[in-house]
């Protein structure tokens, strides 16, 4: 009896040190937050980008240089890619062969990412359902307005549908971040407008990119369609050269003269005074016989 | 095309990272060869070894590792980029005074960014009650970057100087530390250098006024707008740091400012928030605008909560002068 | 009053050294080399050790340099001004103020030096220019002053070198003839000669009186040009330009008094000098004290907030010392020599202590309160910081400067009598000793 107390009581304790061994390997690891997007660009290039970081002190770390999985489809998965994730943390795989993409009966794509997870990390997963859209952006001067058409159809069991309903966000990029032009709201025809600003400042020649994106959609993703063309006001600015000021390197010429004419007259009386001192000694040298005491 | 001159600036990035890092290593290599190779009977002996340098107009070459003084050369090359500036851009920023609470992480960062001492803010922020009847509010004041800069007339030597793109900066290597341009500003924007700020500067690290790593001894510092990080079409460093959104920074000539979530229109911003200049009377033009405090987010004793004693005692008598 | 009397009165400083001025110059040198340690902590550790912060950039460096800049204008005023008049009397007294002018401008500079931040890129002012700035200005400015007065100077001992050179009975050591021998040129004083020298005396003359004008004048503009309250002030330049010349008055007054102790010159430089010179004081004193009335009288009138902030100020935390600048140093002096019972020569000369000293605190509140009221307001804790207060280093570098002026007169007495022998031998100056 007391054996067997004492070797449960023993088991108890080996046991729970275990689990507060475990427990405390489990709190130092790090819980990933693992973000898997998809984007399709101008060119309906797509591909998949995950994003690994973890918090701390409420920012967002990136976690570099962890290996990350692509799998496309649901119940049966098949790896698409393997990337690294960079210095921000993201690891991108682009979607070129149609076997990337495995769609269920209503048309849709499954794809999954997943993080193995090592001594430190946790490991981390995440999926993603997105059905195909085709969007087309038009831009044409109605009315002498400028106006931005757009239209989308989504792909449902095969056929192109109106995304009637569905938003986009229209930007101007610019040199830190992208200028929101306005949102377009699709009518039950999949068609929506907006008007594009007449004073927006582009280029020099007035160049202006135009953007035209789902963003973060639930069903779509990412999907943009790019543009540029001379919408924009241009922008001429250049600091003439030779622009003479206080704070420029070339100085005002009023002060280069009035320098000029002070400097030259004063060192110019100097240059009398040297000479008279040239003039004494000269003379002097002639004179040497006199004696001062003399006069 | 814009996208050309993206290609551009970054080929031009890329170019003072490649010039910054073959320059640091060779230099360090070169001083190392000069040192090892032996002096005989005046001439010195070429270690023969070579080394591939860019050259100032893009072409590769092969030099002799002894025959170069390559980090002189990159901080020459720094310089002259750092005086021609950005082009076709003209930087302002955008202060939303409604909106400060006196977090400091603008100061910090900065701090943290050019390896300040403690004592140095390039970032102020100022307590500031025009009267007895009008209200108190916090003022955070960076270099205005002027278009009419007091400071760079009156520096004897040239060590301050304003370039295309608008912005301000101070040659540390120029500076002989007169402090007349400390005089000549009317902000009280500039800070000296009274001490050796005795910091730590990474490895392989060339001056360069864009950075303004490190602060030099007897001479003037000042807020640069972090002209480093515009090259990388990347925000200042308070920009970027302020958690309440606060400093909104951008080019003037596309219109556009953003602090980092929130990306408007200059000129919507300033018609439909009544944005101005400070003490605009003083004729000096600046780069700084600010959006009066307007239906603040938090009153302005949010400011003084979780301070140390030390910053918070600062503000014992602010009020109306 | 014949050559030799002023040879026999005059050389004995030239030939012989006594104690006294030994020790006189060791106690001048050993505070000298206080203010040498004073300089090597401040180059060691950085301009730390002094008073000046990030706001009260200029300190004691700068009102040094502005008050020892201004007693140069002794020599511009009584050499200058009344050379060109043909004044008599000054005779005796503008070798003294010569003097004057030259020291004060070779140790001027040196505290600008002082309040540079990196002494080792001094070059940079000449190498790279800029000449939209007014320290540029100044730089140019106060190398011709110097080069100018020093020659101006030169013209001056040419004739005593040459008397000195061939008074036979003259006691000093052979280095000291050779010197005399060469700096005098071979004057012999022969019509000719003396014509070059009397062209060439009044055209430097009349260049020292505009050099000397515009040199303080491009030193004001230093404050005059910026924005800062009490600084931004149209009537800066003619203020310094006056305040300068009362400052070299008051000094040449007080140099009379010591030099006519100590070489016994009671024959040379009369009552009437010190009357002469101290009615030039007080006409002076006036002028400044409208001037200064005429700044501080617009300021306080009108409402701007900046200037009623520095008037506050002034009259608060700099109150002794304001009402000390600018109502004792002028009232004292114009009350002693306005009235002729006053008029002693102790007297006088008390006057002029206080309105040199006077002067002196003049430049200090035009500097330093300015910058303690910056348009953002300062909000800070650190003391040092909020108010200047100048350190030891400072001070000291002030007395090195006072010193290396003694010094430095002591020096020139060694080699050239006080009172120019040439000027006074002349005929007309019995009349006028009488």
């Amino acid at each position: 009896m007391k054996t067997l107390i004492s070797r449960t009581l023993i088991l108890l304790s080996l046991l729970t040190i275990a689990s507060f061994y475990s427990f405390s390997q489990e709190s130092t690891k790090i819980s990933p937050y693992v973000q898997l997007q998809y984007f399709k660009d101008n060119n309906d290039n797509s591909s998949l980008k995950t994003t690994l970081t973890y918090s701390k002190n409420r920012m967002e770390i990136p976690l570099e240089g962890m290996k990350i999985i692509f799998y496309s489809g649901n119940e049966k998965k098949n790896k698409i890619a393997e990337a690294v994730t960079d210095e921000k943390g993201v690891a991108v795989c682009d979607l070129k062969e149609k076997s990337d993409f495995s769609s269920d009966a209503t048309g849709q794509w499954s794809f999954s990412t997943d993080f193995e997870g090592n001594d430190t990390i946790e490991s981390g997963s995440a999926e993603l359902s997105i059905r195909d859209v085709i969007l087309k952006m038009d831009l044409a001067e109605v009315d002498s307005v400028k106006t931005i058409t757009l239209n989308a159809e989504k792909i449902e069991n095969g056929i192109e549908v109106p995304a009637s309903g569905e938003m986009l966000t229209v930007y101007v990029p610019r040199m830190f971040s992208l200028l929101p032009i306005g949102d377009v709201t699709l009518d039950d025809s999949g068609n929506g407008s907006l008007e594009f600003p007449a004073d927006l400042p582009g280029d020099n020649e007035g160049n202006i990119n135009i953007i035209a994106r789902f963003e973060e959609h639930p069903e779509f993703g990412n999907v943009e369609k790019t543009a540029t063309l001379k919408w924009g006001v241009p922008s001429s600015y250049t600091v003439p050269k030779g622009h003479r000021a206080l704070w420029t390197k070339v100085a005002p010429l009023w002060m280069i003269y009035t320098l000029s004419i002070l400097l030259t007259g004063v060192w110019g009386h100097y240059l009398f005074a040297l000479i008279s001192l040239i003039r004494i000694r000269r003379n002097a040298k002639k004179d040497e016989s006199s004696d001062l005491r003399n006069i | 095309m814009m996208k050309e001159t993206e290609d551009n600036e970054s080929k031009r990035s890329s170019r003072r990272n490649f010039i910054k890092k073959v320059g640091a290593g060779v230099g360090a290599v070169s001083i190392a060869g000069i040192a090892g190779t032996s002096v005989i009977g005046g001439g010195r002996l070429k270690s023969g070894e070579k080394v591939k340098l860019l050259s100032p107009d893009g072409k590769l070459v092969e030099v002799d590792k002894d025959d170069i003084q390559p980090a002189k050369e990159a901080v020459a090359e720094l310089k002259a980029e750092a005086k021609k500036g950005l082009p076709n851009r003209k930087f302002v920023m955008v202060i939303d005074l409604a909106k400060c609470k006196n977090a400091r992480r603008c100061v910090e960062a900065c701090q943290e960014g050019h390896l300040l001492p403690k004592d140095h803010e390039w970032m102020k922020i100022f307590l500031l009650q025009d009267d007895h009847d009008t209200s108190r509010y916090w003022f955070p004041r960076p270099c205005f970057h002027c278009d009419k800069p007091m400071c760079v007339s009156v520096c004897p030597v040239g060590a301050t100087y304003k370039r295309d793109d608008g912005i301000v900066l101070i040659d540390n290597q120029r500076c002989i530390g007169c402090k007349f341009c400390m005089t000549g500003c009317p902000y009280s924007v500039r800070v000296f250098n009274w001490q050796d700020p005795e910091v730590k500067v990474p490895e392989g690290y060339e001056y360069d006024p864009e950075l303004a790593v490190p602060q030099v001894e007897g001479t003037v510092g000042k807020c640069i707008f972090c002209a480093d990080k515009l090259r990388k079409d990347e925000l200042p460093r308070c920009v970027s740091a302020c958690p309440m959104g606060v400093l909104y920074f951008g080019d003037i000539l596309e219109d556009t400012v953003t602090n980092g979530e929130e990306t408007v229109r200059f000129s919507k911003m300033m018609t439909d928030r009544a944005g101005y200049r400070y003490r605009e009377d003083l004729g000096t033009l600046p780069s700084v605008f600010y959006l009066p405090p307007v239906q603040r987010l938090f009153p302005v004793e949010r400011g003084l909560e979780d301070l140390p004693d030390s910053i918070r005692l600062r503000y014992k008598n602010a009020g109306p002068r | 009053m014949t050559e030799k009397k002023l040879l026999e009165d005059l050389t004995p400083e030239i030939e012989s050294t006594g104690l006294k001025w030994y020790l006189t110059f060791a106690a001048f040198f050993i505070v000298f080399c206080v203010g040498i340690y004073g300089l090597i902590q401040q180059i060691d550790k950085g301009h730390i050790v002094t008073g000046m912060r990030d706001n009260v950039v200029w300190g004691l460096y700068i009102v040094n340099f502005i008050f020892f800049m201004g007693l140069s204008y002794a020599g511009a005023l009584i050499s200058g001004v009344l050379h060109l008049f043909h004044t008599g009397w000054r005779k005796s007294v503008i070798r003294l103020a010569e003097l004057i002018t030259v020291i004060s401008l070779v140790i001027g500079p040196f505290f600008i030096f002082f309040c540079i931040g990196r002494l080792d890129r001094l070059p940079f002012l000449v190498m790279y220019p800029r000449i939209q700035s007014p320290i540029t200005w100044d730089v140019i400015a106060i190398s011709t002053d110097l080069i100018g007065c020093f020659m101006f100077l030169y013209l001056s001992f040419i004739e005593d070198f040459a008397i000195l050179r061939d008074y036979r009975e003259l006691n000093v050591p052979p280095w000291k003839h050779k010197l005399y021998k060469a700096l005098s040129l071979g004057y012999t004083g022969n019509e000719k000669q003396k014509k070059i020298l009397k062209d060439a005396k009044n055209v430097m003359a009349a260049m020292i009186i505009a050099i000397a004008i515009i040199v303080y004048s491009v030193l004001a503009w230093i404050f005059g040009v910026t924005l800062q309250p009490g600084w931004h002030s149209t009537i800066f330049g003619p203020y310094f330009v006056i305040a300068a010349v009362f400052s070299g008055t008051g000094l040449l007054i007080i140099l009379m008094w010591i030099f006519r102790k100590i070489y016994h010159l009671e024959e040379y430089i009369t009552k009437r000098h010190f009357v002469n010179v101290g009615v030039l004081l007080t006409i002076i004193a006036a002028f400044y004290g409208y001037f200064t009335f005429s700044d501080y009288l617009t300021k306080w009138y009108g409402s701007i907030k900046m200037d009623s902030l520095l008037i506050d100020k002034l009259f608060s935390d700099y109150y002794s010392l304001f009402i000390f600048a600018n109502y004792v140093g002028i009232l004292i002096p114009c009350i002693i020599i306005a009235f002729p019972k006053f008029r002693t020569i102790p007297n006088i000369t008390i006057a002029a202590v206080i309105a040199v000293t006077a002067l002196w605190v003049n430049r200090y509140i035009i500097v330093i309160p300015t910058l303690e009221t910056p348009f953002l307001p300062i909000q800070d804790i650190r003391p040092a910081w909020i108010k200047y207060s100048p350190t030891w280093v400072e001070w000291s570098l002030t007395f090195a400067g006072i010193s290396v002026y003694g010094m430095l007169f002591m020096l020139v007495s060694k080699i050239a009598p006080i009172i120019s022998i040439s000027e006074m031998k002349e005929k007309d100056q019995i009349e006028i000793l009488k």
